[in-house]
């Protein structure tokens, strides 16, 4: 079969209105999902799960993958407006979305959220129809020691946002790290600081730690001073991006959505980690390096390319080996399971017209989400201009309400309060709250891969240099810590100089 | 005892049990699953609620109550007020292997009544192509040899058990000594390690591997069932003689707190034989691989029991135990 019949016979398959409609209504609930806090895209794909199961194969899996896609650009809503990432994979989005709303740019920000992602979007997509069968072979030659070198190296981000110090960078990952240690440990299967609390067995929420550290600290500063904004401008949300502001992000854009398909391809590592690392990569080679965590628009369009160009790439090793990559993807494959499809090599031979009327939808799938993004932000957009002492307790409530939703656990709501006095005491003392969940993220990842590795070698750590990939991670993590430890002594350097002067 | 006590005493009884007949359900019932939305349990779960919902006649309320392998949400139910207005949907790690392997678990199978269970998913041992292993008899001679290494979703979960206990039941003296586990963080990275080469074999439930073993990606090495599997090409339990694997089965079943009412528990019974009955519920399960097998309260009590002790006498023999 030709690539033009492939192409035919996708059309047949998704060439009417159902399937358009259901990519539609997808879209829309994903972006609402993923605009309130604590109802991740996870559980927003989850939810809309049942009601595929009487519709047509296509039709579901693309109402499905409308909801992934839309869920991911709809959680930088919340991060932009209310310093509250909407899922986790937006947390990056904070750093330089919140800043920009609290200095009257919320429209600017949303709208190169809408614009990088919708871009990632399209990278990512054409990635998948491009190099599936070439970067899903690449994905499975991914074993513990290549991920335990590849995650080594992403732990550099942390320099990256750590802000001013890095030593305060260091002592938030520290912290991090330490508190992601709780729950039960992979190898054995004991307890670990769980003091006989069965609600510790499972470790600290995700979404309770992230929620408490970025969201609770504002509202307790709130409750310190009530007044402390009076004064500053923060209204008006009416502004929106420029061209030229795409253009100048143009090369971050492009770079994020790249890091996405890579990180996106391999299973299991998600969006939130390629989110930090295409932003922390702009940083480093961005013109405008200071303004980045001060409200930089180069910042927001790096990490929403990130998260965004991991949502087409998930689709790789799902379609081109049965493998899924995430959560989501987990629950996108029991769709196709449900239909009687067996998602794997033999899918693009017995099933072309499902996998081309797969591709022609997520093509479609960008441009509706750009409009539906476009729709969805002259709606919310308009959260900035709610004044404070309303918008603070209103926050609030969505917060408990959101965290409380994820587990049905009350113990949760507990955990996001007591993270957010950490928070808030980190934030007093100007320790960045990012590199803490960089390791909280990592951390396990890091830990478990190291752990398998040694097993597979029985404790022959040679194990960890196995291959031209490990080599390719390690070269990359020397050379990266080494600039950063050049741009630290340059830094102090310069420093005396300009105190004399 | 006469005839006529007999009859006093029947109708005593039937006057105090009626109005509890009469009241349940009177409010929504809350289900909790304890695993992930999206996860085997979950799908399966939210498949039956639909036709049970009809049987019921009040809504049920479905809440995943997630973490630590299904004990979170197990804990929950465990300490709620055994009214039947809170029940769990019960699953072969959290309600027998679990058990039988964690020392440190907060509950065990006694603070819980089986009111059903309803699905039973068959277990399938499979290996990457690249191995070499086309039969268990190969496999058992490569771990002989040693460097084999299985893979599953965690300790103490069914993947674990399972590895462990075929090896075992095919002559390898000491299974934890001679092959290495490779515990993954869920059930798709576990069959993700095989595909990659990380481990050597795995043993999960079937519909976990069905689509690898569609496309030639896994080599299904047996199936635990009395009866062949659709799709796996692949000798039986029985076949192989080794009755003993039969018990090696996931689950899902419905259990309530420890002190759930008789009359409740008799509700529970009706309400699952009339869902089982429904034909998208079976169409929708089958399609995913699994069996569906409905006992009734008192039979989903002895399976369960029946399969803790096996699991619980290989664990013990082995030394497998988890403390602290």
């Amino acid at each position: 079969m030709s690539f033009l019949d492939s192409i035919l016979a996708g059309l047949t398959v998704v060439g009417n209105i159902e399937a358009f409609l259901a990519l539609g209504i997808g879209v829309t609930i994903g972006v609402i999902g993923g605009a309130i806090p604590g109802m991740s895209a996870t559980m927003a794909v989850a939810l809309t799960l049942p009601f595929t199961f009487s519709m047509q194969p296509i039709t579901g899996i693309l109402l499905l993958l409308g909801v992934y896609k839309g869920g991911i650009f709809g959680g930088s809503i919340p991060a932009i407006l209310i310093k509250t990432p909407g899922t986790p994979a937006s947390s990056a989005t904070i750093l330089d979305g919140y800043p920009m709303a609290e200095k009257g740019e919320a429209g600017r920000a949303l709208g190169m959220a809408l614009w990088a992602s919708c871009t990632a979007d399209v990278v990512s997509n054409l990635s998948l129809i491009l190099f599936a069968g070439w970067l899903a072979s690449f994905a499975l030659s991914f074993g513990p020691p290549e991920f335990f070198t590849l995650i080594l190296f992403s732990l550099t981000i942390i320099a990256g946002v750590s802000g001013d110090s890095l030593l305060k960078g260091a002592l938030s990952a520290l912290l991090g790290l330490m508190l992601a240690t709780i729950g039960l440990d992979l190898v054995y299967g004991t307890n670990r600081f769980t003091f006989g609390d069965p609600n510790l067995m499972g470790g600290l929420n995700f979404i309770a730690v992230l929620i408490g550290l970025f969201a609770i600290p504002e509202v307790i500063a709130m409750v310190w001073h009530p007044t402390a904004h009076v004064g500053k401008a923060r209204s008006l949300g009416k502004n929106w991006v420029s061209f030229a502001d795409y253009r100048r992000s143009f090369r971050s854009i492009i770079r994020g959505s790249l890091i996405g398909v890579f990180l996106g391809s391999i299973p299991g590592i998600g969006a939130a980690p390629s989110a930090f690392l295409s932003y922390s990569e702009a940083r480093r080679r961005s013109k405008y390096k200071e303004n980045f965590g001060k409200g930089e628009v180069e910042g927001v369009a790096a990490s929403e390319a990130g998260n965004n160009g991991v949502a087409g790439a998930t689709l790789i090793p799902l379609l081109a080996l049965g493998v899924p990559g995430d959560v989501i993807t987990a629950i996108i494959i029991g769709a196709f399971m449900i239909h009687g499809l067996q998602p794997g090599p033999m899918m693009f031979i017995l099933n072309v017209d499902i996998i081309y009327g797969l591709f022609i939808g997520l093509i479609v799938s960008s441009v509706f989400l750009f409009f539906i993004g476009s729709v969805a932000i002259k709606g919310f957009k308009y959260v900035a201009d709610v004044p404070r002492r309303l918008l603070v307790p209103g926050v609030l409530v969505l917060c408990i309400y959101g965290v409380f939703a994820v587990n049905n656990n009350i113990f949760d709501v507990g955990v996001m309060f007591a993270m957010g006095w950490v928070g808030y005491v980190m934030m007093r003392y100007q320790v960045p709250a990012a590199p803490f969940l960089i390791a909280f993220i990592l951390g396990p990842l890091l830990e478990d891969n190291f752990r398998q590795s040694m097993l597979m070698s029985g404790s022959d750590p040679s194990i960890l240099l196995r291959g031209p990939i490990t080599w390719f991670f390690w070269t990359v993590t020397v050379i990266t810590i080494v600039a950063i430890i050049r741009a630290g002594f340059r830094a102090t350097r310069r420093k005396p100089v300009a105190d004399k002067g | 005892m006469n005839f006529k006590t007999l009859v006093t005493a029947g109708f005593v009884a039937a006057s105090l049990a009626t109005p509890a007949l009469a009241e349940y359900p009177e409010r929504p019932i809350n289900m909790v699953i304890p695993y992930g939305a999206g996860g085997a349990t979950d799908i399966s779960a939210r498949t039956i609620a639909e036709p049970l919902g009809d049987a019921v006649g009040k809504p049920l309320i479905m809440a995943n109550v997630t973490g630590a392998g299904g004990a979170t949400g197990s804990v929950a139910v465990q300490n709620a007020k055994p009214d039947g207005y809170t029940m769990l949907f019960a699953r072969v790690g959290s309600h027998s292997v679990n058990p039988a392997m964690k020392e440190t678990l907060p509950y065990t199978l006694d603070d819980f009544r089986f009111v059903t269970v309803y699905e039973i998913n068959p277990v399938a041992c499979a290996v990457s192509p690249n191995s070499g292993i086309t039969s268990m008899e190969d496999l058992i001679a490569k771990v002989d040899e040693g460097g084999v290494a299985y893979s599953s979703s965690g300790v103490g979960s069914l993947l674990h058990l399972a590895a462990v206990m075929v090896l075992k039941e095919f002559g390898v003296e000491n299974p934890l000594e001679q092959a290495t586990h490779i515990p993954q963080k869920g059930g798709g990275a576990a069959a993700t390690a095989v595909l990659n080469g990380t481990a050597t074999f795995l043993c999960t439930n079937s519909s976990a591997v069905a689509s690898f073993v569609a496309n030639g990606q896994l080599i299904p090495l047996m199936v635990t069932t009395p009866e062949p599997i659709v799709g796996f090409d692949a000798p039986t339990a029985a076949d192989l003689e080794k009755p003993a694997l039969h018990q090696l089965v996931g689950w899902t079943g419905i259990a309530g707190p420890a002190g759930l009412p008789d009359d409740v528990a008799a509700k529970w019974g009706e309400w699952m034989a009339a869902a089982t009955q429904d034909e998208g519920f079976l169409d929708k399960m089958t399609a995913r691989g699994s069996v569906i097998e409905l006992m009734n309260p008192e039979d989903a009590n002895a399976f369960i029991q029946g399969q803790y002790e096996t699991f619980r006498a290989l664990v013990d023999e082995l030394g497998m135990r988890i403390q602290g």
